[in-house]
């Protein structure tokens, strides 16, 4: 081990302390980042890079998908987009027992799939849900669970802004791991409605049928939420058939949510502007955390930090996949306090270069897309983790008077099942592979 | 406290325009990529435009999100801080980003020298890539004034704790 190595770690540890105090993830990241390659390498180094380096990175194309998605997504949310999907998926679910949540699911992983924050989705979708379960007396554990659990969807049903950073940091192709991240996604909508038919199965009362819904409004509220769907069959069907790249399919997705919202007279010029500095606020958190990951980046591999981190891992002697489960504990740890976003972008740096050396029985460019989507599972079950799980805090301040406990008791099954197909996609890598090989001929 | 409120004005109005500029390249991406599809005719160097105005657009939201505090941060660890210690976090978590501001803005202007001195192109349509700069270190500008408001902010909240734990001193005794 050599000094610019132990400094490396050490920076490592001062990042972890600034951001432990509160100092924004982006700034830790540029403060440690600037400092750590002037110690190493003196100031001109540094100095003349970021006199190109962030415009450079502000100006990859991939990356103008983010913004896109992100205006797309706040405009889908002054659509009525929430309300509608629910009342759609409770006009077919909300007449079996337990309905009414499995139909919580499905709506959050519709609307998950357009905003592509775990935290907003679980506030969103428990302002519209939350009131109708108490209504009909579901069980405080389940009715809170269901929401908590069903914020954590949308990361990776495509569009997902979360999918399209990984891609661009390990350098995967981002309408690849579109494809590949759909079975999972629907995997993940299955399992939870699963687990919510199980739950009442074994506490009948705990989710008691809502009444039923007639056929006009079954037809009615089914046919409300028709346009946006196929503006996301447009949109994803299109990346996945080849017709368009990313970038046009989601500047397509934006333009028509936007004609449809101000055509059905929801979106107002008020709207836009709020939606407009959503983005901006969304974008520019965004593209800073991305450029203090680049400065982080520079001085981590003038450190060796990334390579010697892997060659230490791999000369443990442990197996592959003792190596794997070990870098998902670490990150379900860290996700437990770190929204996903930053988490990805902090972690896979030092995380892939450890994956890409080891052998799993598949090409790299396989393993790339598969481990991106069992990370990205695997971050999101950070946030319903007790006793720490940030979606749980989010649904704590909207549901008032339900204690934690009861919260966490009721994520309880959904972590479980998380774990469930965890390991399914881990023993089974098909799941995610099979639908980019077949896609992609 | 006037030429404050105008700065903010001036910041919100910036990110709007950042949005606006989104929009535009949304527009354009779209009917390129439609025209493209159906008659096999793109916009010529579309991608050029939504690179250079995708940058733009984002450095227009940056004094935005420093205004707004939007900059996400981990609060788990320090949920039980008392008033003062926050307050106090808050304070260098502004320094830094004036001080990176700061520096990025006397870098950039010097990257901009740069590029008109060697006159680089962009490879389709030839715009001069130096066009860009000048509203860009407005940007930079105008973050530096921003994480000066939110830093002077949390001095005056700093301040008014002092004020507030002076005038408690003699309840305690």
């Amino acid at each position: 081990m050599d000094s610019s190595f132990i400094i490396g770690l050490a920076g490592i540890a001062v990042l972890i302390i600034l951001i432990a105090i509160r100092v924004p993830i982006a700034y830790s990241m540029l403060i440690v980042g600037i400092s750590g390659v002037t110690i190493l390498s003196g100031p001109a180094v540094i100095l003349s890079q970021l006199k190109d380096l962030v415009y450079a990175q502000f100006s990859i194309y991939d990356l103008s998908v983010v913004p896109m998605f992100i205006l797309m997504g706040s405009l889908a949310t002054f659509a009525g987009l929430s309300r509608d999907l629910f009342q759609a998926a409770n006009a077919w679910l909300g007449r079996f027992r337990g309905g009414v949540a499995m139909s919580t699911i499905v709506a959050c992983a519709g609307f998950g799939s357009v905003c592509g924050s775990s935290l907003a989705t679980a506030s969103t979708m428990g302002k519209v849900a939350l009131p109708e379960l108490k209504r009909l007396k579901y069980s405080p554990a389940l009715a809170t669970g269901t929401v908590a659990a069903g914020g954590t969807l949308g990361i990776l049903i495509p569009p997902s802004i979360v999918l399209v950073i990984y891609a661009i940091i390990v350098e995967a192709n981002i309408a690849t791991m579109f494809m590949a991240a759909l079975v999972p996604g629907l995997l993940a909508v299955g399992l939870f409605i699963l687990t919510i038919s199980i739950y009442v199965l074994i506490v009948p009362e705990a989710g008691p049928p809502a009444e039923k819904i007639g056929f006009t409004e079954t037809k009615k509220a089914t046919l409300a939420v028709l346009p946006v769907l196929c503006i996301f069959g447009i949109v994803i069907g299109g990346i996945y058939v080849g017709a368009f790249n990313p970038t046009p399919a989601a500047a397509i997705g934006a333009f028509l949510i936007g004609l449809y919202g101000v055509i059905r007279k929801k979106i107002s010029w008020n709207n836009l502007i709020e939606a407009l500095l959503e983005t901006a606020k969304t974008s520019g958190m965004i593209y800073l955390i991305l450029i203090g990951a680049e400065t982080l980046k520079i001085f981590m591999s003038r450190g060796r930090v990334p390579m010697e981190a892997a060659e230490l891992m791999i000369s443990s002697g442990l197996s592959p996949y003792m190596i794997l489960v070990l870098l998902l504990i670490a990150l379900i740890i860290l996700g437990c306090f770190m929204d996903s976003l930053s988490m990805i972008i902090l972690a896979i740096p030092f995380f892939w270069p450890v994956i890409s050396e080891l052998n799993f029985g598949m090409p790299e460019d396989s393993v790339k897309i598969w481990f991106g989507i069992i990370a990205l599972i695997v971050v999101e079950l950070g946030l319903i983790t007790p006793p720490v799980g940030l979606n749980v805090f989010v649904i704590k301040s909207l549901s008032g008077d339900i204690p934690i406990s009861e919260t966490f008791k009721g994520v309880m099954p959904f972590f479980l099942m998380e774990l469930v197909r965890v390991t399914l996609i881990i023993l089974f890598p098909a799941i995610v592979l099979a639908l980019p090989e077949f896609l992609s001929g | 406290m006037g030429l404050v409120n105008y700065t903010r004005q001036l910041i919100r109005l910036w990110a709007l325009l950042g949005g606006f500029i989104l929009i535009g390249i949304i527009l354009m991406t779209a009917y390129s990529a439609t025209s493209n599809l159906l008659l096999n005719a793109p916009v010529a160097g579309d991608f050029e435009i939504v690179e250079m105005g995708v940058a733009l657009a984002v450095f227009c939201f940056l004094p935005f999100c420093q205004l707004e505090r939007a900059n996400v941060s981990v609060d788990i660890f320090t949920m039980n801080a008392g008033p003062k210690s926050e307050v106090l976090m808050s304070i260098l978590a502004s320094t830094i980003a004036v001080l990176f501001a700061s520096l990025l803005l006397w870098r950039m202007s010097l990257g901009m020298t740069d590029y008109r001195e060697y006159e680089e192109y962009t490879a389709i349509l030839s715009i001069p890539i130096w066009i860009a700069f000048p509203p860009i270190l407005f940007s930079l500008f105008l973050l530096i004034l921003a994480s000066l408001i939110t830093t002077a902010e949390s001095f005056r909240k700093l301040l008014r704790l002092k004020v507030e734990g002076k005038l408690k001193k003699p309840d305690f005794k």
